[in-house]
């Protein structure tokens, strides 16, 4: 230092030496103080703040003696539905072959009947010869085919929106989304209805969740007005906290819509499944540019899924230029909705749950029979009595244990294009002789 | 930090202050630091230590004790959004290495600026404020706390 000693003074050791001798006496033992906390530190041990517990080691054992184990796999009676499942052999198009018999089929999501279509089918296998089967690689590492941004271009397109994103998992699309955006300490609103994969995405976000009464947008007004107080009770942490609202368009477990322009008339996000209606695989999300591309990093399942299988991409691709080339297979599809779901009124002891136009409608039993297992049976019955009778049916399926809100046991009826008239009207009639002879 | 190695840190700031050669590189900034301070005319050498203890104390309360989160996006969905970065450091262990290093480099740094201001009243004033403002929320005692809720979100 004594090299910068051109400041105007001298800077001589001596000096500084003499300067330490007549330091203040506070001084010297606050530097004592600190030297002597240094050489404590230096010495003291790592440890985990957290590490403490409040049991003494005697109620530790107990906690220990108490514990029963739970057997690896509970014992499960013969007759449990996941043990009897009917099989299908072929494809599940209009015409779906159960247990060997062969029946109308009701009970897929082939809506607009694309599954089984040649124009899909001949695309499909172009592309099949073009790029093979699978892309065996993510989205980022090599399996960003052109038809992966083909698709995403015409879906963009197909919803007027800026950009679309694919994910080749369906149910991982909307699960993946959430996350993406809500975090540990923000606010998500929620339906009570939303189906299954919302919930593994809310599950996945961390977030706070805000159930509101399913459809009840007063109710959803009052949890946001009570945000609103609470915010202005705790306005820093409002300002960090980011705020969603999650709903279904068209909810999957009740078959009514969501009343989209009484809640807002922006949306930033909309995912929508492509193992429906486009007969494809996997789901998209879409929306403004800067909201989709950040799922380009931040989605797990895109970053961490082998990309779609590029036949399925082209398939995708075709079916959207078949809904495109005729929009009118949607008024098609609606009148034959309104027709069974007119057909299906006024079965005693059965409610049609869902809207008319909605192509995928619940039968719930107007009382319960005593328990869930029950009616569950009950249903069971009807759909077997319409299985022998030509016509496919099926349940409504959830993991009873994981729902938050299990909605009640239903019979799913699915209504495709490729149903004629003659056949909605067959269905409603058989499945109202089913009810008539399983429930009375 | 792992260079040319994918790592396998969910919060990577944990971990950065204990890579090679942070520490060296920690001490060179602060020298340079206090070169260039000196290197300005008007500056006595004690105000030019005085400077440097200020500034670095300064940058280190900004830096570890008042930004939080992470600059990056971590896949835990954010559980360190609320901590500063000096209690991510190590997933929160004390009396850490890096810990350590951290909590006596500002001290070092005050006995120096002390012995160099020649034991000044007014110095002493401003360096021990501000040596204290780095301290005191080192210590176990103050991990995650928030005096009057002061950066609490």
């Amino acid at each position: 230092m004594a090299a910068a000693a051109s400041v105007g003074q001298q800077w001589v050791l001596v000096e500084m030496v003499q300067a330490f001798y007549e330091a203040p006496a506070y001084h010297l033992i606050l530097e004592g103080i600190l030297i002597l906390w240094i050489i404590r530190l230096i010495f003291s041990k790592t440890y985990k703040l957290q590490e403490r517990s409040d049991l003494t080691p005697k109620e530790k054992e107990e906690l220990i003696e108490e514990w029963q184990p739970e057997p690896l796999v509970p014992p499960v009676s013969k007759d449990h539905p996941a043990l009897n499942y009917n099989i299908v052999s072929g494809p599940p198009t209009h015409k779906i072959i159960v247990n060997g018999k062969e029946c109308i089929n009701f009970a897929s999501f082939n809506f607009l009947g694309l599954l089984d279509n040649e124009k899909v089918k001949s695309a499909a296998q172009a592309s099949l010869k073009k790029y093979g089967v699978g892309t065996c690689g993510p989205r980022g590492f090599y399996g960003t085919f052109d038809v992966h941004l083909e698709l995403e271009d015409r879906l963009a397109k197909f919803m007027r929106t800026e950009e679309a994103i694919i994910y080749s998992y369906g149910f991982a699309t909307i699960a993946s989304a959430i996350p993406a955006y809500s975090k540990r300490g923000d606010i998500v609103f929620v339906d009570e209805a939303a189906c299954f994969a919302i919930q593994k995405g809310l599950q996945a976000s961390r977030s706070n969740i805000k159930l509101f009464k399913h459809n009840d947008m007063t109710d959803l007004e009052r949890l946001l007005k009570e945000q609103e107080t609470e915010d202005q009770k705790n306005p820093r942490k409002a300002r960090v906290t980011r705020r969603f609202i999650v709903v279904e368009g068209l909810y999957m477990n009740t078959g009514d819509i969501c009343p989209l322009p009484e809640l807002i008339d922006d949306i930033d996000l909309i995912s929508a499944n492509m193992e429906n209606s486009l007969a494809s695989i996997g789901g998209f999300c879409c929306g403004r540019s800067f909201i989709i591309d950040h799922q380009r990093l931040s989605g797990q399942g895109y970053c961490f899924s082998a990309s779609l299988p590029p036949l399925l991409a082209a398939a995708a691709i075709e079916a959207l230029n078949i809904m495109e080339d005729n929009p009118d297979i949607f008024h098609t599809l609606r009148a034959k909705c309104e027709r069974i779901h007119r057909a299906l009124q006024g079965i005693s002891g059965l409610n049609v749950v869902g809207e008319s136009f909605s192509p995928a409608l619940h039968l719930r039993l107007e009382d319960s029979y005593g328990s869930r297992e029950n009616d569950v049976k009950l249903l069971k019955k009807i759909v077997d009595y319409c299985i022998n009778r030509g016509i496919a049916l099926t349940q409504a399926r959830y993991l009873d244990k994981e729902e938050k809100y299990l909605p009640s046991p239903s019979i799913r009826v699915v209504v495709t294009v490729e149903q004629t008239e003659e056949e909605l009207d067959r269905a409603a009639s058989l499945i109202k002789e089913a009810a008539q002879s399983v429930l009375n | 930090m792992n260079v040319g190695v994918a790592h396998s840190e969910v919060n990577p700031n944990t971990r950065v202050m204990s890579s090679r050669g942070i520490w060296l590189a920690y001490v060179i900034s602060v020298a340079v630091l206090h070169v260039v301070l000196l290197s300005i005319p008007f500056f006595s050498i004690p105000v030019v230590w005085t400077l440097t203890n200020v500034i670095h104390n300064l940058v280190m309360y900004l830096l570890l004790h008042t930004v939080k989160g992470t600059p990056f996006e971590t896949p835990d969905q954010g559980k360190d959004r609320l901590l500063t970065h000096w209690e991510q450091i190590d997933y929160g262990m004390q009396c850490t290495s890096s810990r350590k290093f951290l909590s006596i480099s500002p001290v070092v740094l005050y006995l120096l600026t002390s012995f160099y201001t020649k034991y000044d009243p007014a110095h002493f004033m401003i360096n021990t404020a501000s040596l204290l403002s780095v301290l005191l929320p080192k210590l176990p005692q103050f991990h995650g706390v928030r005096v009057f809720g002061i950066n609490k979100y």
